[in-house]
């Protein structure tokens, strides 16, 4: 399977999905002028590569502001690992915050409220 | 424009404490351009940065609600008199107002102010249970949004959302829409 890129603007941010490793990462900020245009290619992406993925995932996400569209896409994006995880493959949510900024742990926890994998969040 | 006609429009500007006004034609370029104005201009001065996300989500939402509003009629060949929209962010004594004003087709009247007096009516717990019943719904097919930025904003804002829904013709209203952070 190959790997998905796509690199970072200033308003998307970078996807840099590596299958072999089982490291799926999301960097920047979010709120392009169409996020369901511009996550499509990760749903089809992760469709694709949780019928077969390797054996230790981890989703490593550095996100520090998404739009409510963004929001939706990345409520979408987790679910799709946490039917991966309930179906006992090992996958794991990894999501970084600058800790001066409250705003971004407390969209961290909410993701983290609606789903039953391994839900880690550091602060930086 | 006149000079006189300036002079009074910078006046009035000037006593609403405005940070930024936009009034024409939005593109995201558009969007994404001012949205760094205003997060340049907050950082400058020396507020948390959790008030800075606040003000910019809030203005991006409306931003984007206007654009994809726009948008939306002109798919379906029922394109908006042009130039209707503003987004308008200004300070009140130490808190932070965003406000947004588009014409909307009078068929969208009545959903639009259900929506909002719903809202105005719930408290944080009710508005959390709102955001996180609509963020499960599966997205509607051709839809720009997920039907989440009213809800968000009712949630950062610290006062129920003002609005106001004004007839300007027969076709169309003039929503005009004020979060108090």
């Amino acid at each position: 399977m190959d790997s998905l890129r796509i690199e970072a603007t200033s308003c998307s941010p970078l996807i840099d999905f590596d299958p072999a490793a089982g490291l799926l990462r999301i960097e920047g900020e979010s709120y392009p002028e169409n996020s369901f245009d511009f996550y499509a290619p990760v749903f089809s992406w992760l469709e694709d590569y949780l019928k077969d993925p390797a054996p230790a995932v981890v989703l490593d996400i550095g996100l520090s502001y998404l739009n409510t569209s963004s929001i939706k896409c990345m409520i979408d994006v987790l679910e799709m690992l946490d039917g991966a995880h309930q179906k006992g493959q090992t996958v794991s949510v990894r999501w970084h915050y600058d800790s001066d900024n409250d705003r971004a742990l407390d969209m961290a926890e909410e993701f983290a409220e609606d789903v039953s994998l391994p839900f880690e969040i550091l602060a930086h | 424009m006149k000079g006189n006609e300036l002079f009074n429009l910078q006046e009035l500007l000037s006593r609403q404490k405005l940070l930024i006004c936009f009034s024409g034609p939005f593109s995201h370029s558009v969007i994404e351009e001012l949205g760094k104005a205003v997060r340049n201009h907050l950082e400058s001065e020396q507020i948390e940065k959790s008030a800075i996300m606040d003000v910019f989500s809030v203005y991006v939402e409306q931003a984007q609600n206007v654009r994809n509003y726009t948008a939306s009629r002109e798919a379906l060949g029922r394109p908006i008199p042009a130039n209707s929209g503003i987004v308008v962010i200004g300070k009140e004594d130490d808190h932070y107002v965003v406000s947004s004003g588009n014409l909307m087709e009078a068929g969208d009247v009545p959903g639009l102010s259900a929506m909002l007096e719903k809202l105005r009516g719930l408290d944080k717990a009710g508005l959390k249970a709102v955001y996180k019943e609509q963020s499960r719904k599966p997205r509607e097919a051709g839809a720009t949004g997920a039907g989440l930025g009213l809800i968000d904003m009712a949630r950062k804002a610290t006062r129920p959302l003002e609005y106001s829904l004004r007839a300007v013709d027969d076709a169309y209203f003039f929503f005009s829409l004020e979060v108090q952070l």
